[in-house]
């Protein structure tokens, strides 16, 4: 007893912070979902699927796509990185990848905002090169702006992670597959892959709940109908000062983020029992 | 959940001590906001009167940053200081009812000289909310649509004839929604005032009946069916870039960002604007003191100079390009004709009369923008 109060002493202001900074508000947010103007009820719930049900399954739609792409590319940059053969295009791949790292989300979707436009940087290189003709170009901001600011700032995270995993893999496995002839690409998905498979799983899970929260992305390339649930959160408490369903609709979005950490959890439990 | 966090907001705010002749105003908008107190009207006042300074604060554009001007009153309200951190806000006027309803603001407009120079009945009436005596406009805004005529050379002249241009040009028109700033919730508004199958007259003076609410379905299953054939832009500047880079050649404005866009080769020079029939909506943003502001006999004075006609002649005419806020014959006879005349180019004092309307009172307004979620957006 007399052991254990100096340490929860010690414990006790980050405690405090963690209570009141953290539990306390999601505690009140949560409540407010419940909230009505008669009292405890659904209203809200009612509401947000009414209003806003096309918006989640977008949501989710677009950040489910975003983040099997970055899974998809950043394999493909850190198995490059592990089994490249050319020292010096490892060498600039390592150093270009990581950028996009230290680019808030905000300057994303203002860069890609001019980007991608119909008349913007991007097809103007594409008319410049005769690839596309000035009729053929299209305006990439709806949700393949989102899912590209998202699969262009999130990818260098989930890479960081795996190349390091990548990289203290017994080099032992990788030669005994080359060996006996296999392809970098089989040694990449046979080998690789199946040994760095729960990094990659903690990387996207972290992008997922990252990309769940963003409100600028879509607030600069596209708050119109279907958009992401963020930027209806911040709709509804600007326009409405509805804060009801605004933590009504937090409230959904933490259930799907709560769906892909339970996921993650119990692969993890299963993993090590 | 609000109430604790305006507490905390409000415990934080009642420690920072005030200075003794430091004016504090709050504005809410565009950076263009801070940027007119900063650099015109805040070193004018500063001039006039030594040894006092002005601190400009933004809260952010568009209904968000009154929301937060609100919240703000709100918190210090319930705390219980005694003298507030704001001398004078800028708010839009959908949130002056609340203000005075909550008992936040003072009425002051008859204690200032400049009180008298305006009529407007927008600032005795802000969206169905009684506020004379509480307010003193700053300026009036409008919206309209800007066209580029190279694109467009007989620009639609109503609502019934640029719903039928649209089907003939699809996406060559843009518009932000209702989520992206106030220029897409004027045209939506708009719309409703041209094709809802109620008094538009009720929707801009009230009452507010809930039967009204109902007559809105075959205007929002229009609107639907022309969003189809329409740009959806990201934002009130968003609108402005598109037609900057071509890619739509038509769409709904604020008149003076149209301007100062065009004044800072934003925009080509050749590009006008049209203010379509039956109207689209306007409105003013408004000074307003707390009723426990620091220095308050300080933020009469403020309001009383930056509603001087020499001031709104000089900084919000001809710098800002926004309309004046206190009556027009005060500001004109400050101004040489040729700014005047810049303001009145595309859209004449006739059109202004006739077409230039209020929003909706702020039950309509908000029912708007859910019908528009629910009918037209989902």
């Amino acid at each position: 007893m007399q052991r254990r109060l100096p340490a929860l002493l010690l414990v006790l202001p980050a405690l405090t912070v963690i209570l009141f900074l953290f539990v306390l508000p999601l505690a009140l947010s949560v409540a407010g979902a419940f909230e009505t103007e008669t009292g405890f009820g659904l209203d809200n719930f009612v509401k947000s699927f009414a209003l806003y049900s096309s918006d989640m399954i977008f949501t989710l739609m677009i950040v489910g796509l975003s983040t099997c792409m970055i899974g998809l590319v950043s394999i493909a940059i850190g198995g490059y990185l592990t089994l490249g053969e050319n020292p010096r295009a490892v060498a600039i791949l390592r150093w270009l990848y990581r950028w996009p790292l230290f680019i808030p989300f905000i300057v994303v979707g203002q860069v890609l905002r001019t980007f991608l436009a119909k008349n913007g940087l991007m097809n103007n290189i594409l008319v410049g090169a005769g690839l596309i003709t000035p009729l053929q170009a299209i305006s990439f901001l709806d949700w393949r702006g989102i899912v590209i600011a998202f699969v262009w700032k999130q990818t260098p995270f989930v890479t960081l992670l795996l190349a390091g995993a990548m990289a203290s893999v017994d080099r032992g496995t990788i030669e005994a597959a080359r060996n006996l002839g296999a392809s970098r690409a089989r040694i990449l998905v046979e080998i690789l892959v199946p040994q760095v498979a729960r990094t990659l799983m903690v990387g996207l899970v972290l992008s997922f709940v990252t990309m769940m929260s963003v409100l600028s992305v879509p607030l600069m390339i596209n708050a119109q109908s279907p958009t992401m649930l963020t930027a209806d959160i911040a709709f509804r408490i600007n326009a409405y000062g509805d804060y009801g369903v605004a933590n009504a609709l937090g409230l959904i979005s933490l259930a799907a983020t709560a769906c892909v950490a339970w996921f993650y959890l119990r692969q993890s439990m299963r993993d090590r029992g | 959940m609000r109430n604790l966090l305006s507490a905390t907001l409000a415990l934080g705010l009642a420690s920072t001590p005030v200075a003794a002749a430091e004016l504090t105003v709050i504005t809410a908008g565009d950076q263009n906001m801070v940027d007119y107190i900063n650099e015109y009207l805040g070193p004018l006042f500063e001039e006039q009167n030594p040894g006092h300074t002005v601190r400009a604060v933004g809260t952010g554009p568009g209904d968000a940053g009154s929301q937060k001007i609100v919240e703000r009153f709100e918190a210090q309200k319930q705390a219980g200081s005694e003298t507030w951190d704001t001398d004078v806000a800028v708010a839009h006027e959908k949130f002056i009812g609340p203000m005075i309803e909550g008992g936040y603001l003072a009425a002051y407009r008859d204690n200032i000289a400049t009180g008298k120079l305006v009529t407007r009945a927008n600032a005795d009436m802000a969206l169905g909310a009684r506020v004379s005596g509480y307010v003193m406009p700053m300026f009036n805004s409008q919206t309209a649509l800007a066209y580029n005529p190279a694109l467009v050379p007989t620009p639609p002249k109503s609502y019934a004839e640029l719903a039928a241009w649209v089907t003939e040009n699809p996406k060559q028109f843009g518009y932000n929604g209702i989520k992206g700033g106030a220029s897409g919730v004027s045209f939506v508004m708009g719309w409703i005032y041209a094709f809802g199958e109620g008094d538009a007259d009720k929707l801009m003076n009230g009452p507010f009946e809930e039967a009204e609410t109902q007559k809105w379905d075959a205007a929002f299953d229009s609107l639907k069916a022309f969003t189809r054939n329409a740009t959806l832009t990201p934002g009130n500047a968003g609108t402005l870039d598109l037609l900057s880079r071509g890619e739509i050649a038509i769409g709904p404005v604020w008149v003076d960002m149209f301007y100062s866009w065009q004044a800072n080769g934003q925009l080509p020079p050749e590009f006008k604007l049209v203010l379509p029939a039956p109207g689209m909506p306007g409105q003013p943003m408004h000074y307003v003191i707390p009723e426990k502001a620091a220095n308050k006999e300080l933020a009469e004075k403020f309001v009383a100079l930056a509603t001087s006609p020499k001031v709104q002649a000089e900084g919000i005419v001809k710098r800002f390009n926004w309309y004046p806020g206190i009556d027009a014959q005060h500001v004109q006879a400050e101004l040489d004709a040729d700014t005047w005349n810049k303001l009145f180019t595309d859209v004449t004092p006739e059109d202004l009369a006739s077409y230039g309307k209020p929003f909706p009172i702020a039950p309509y307004n908000t029912a708007i923008l859910e019908a528009y979620e629910a009918k037209a957006a989902n």
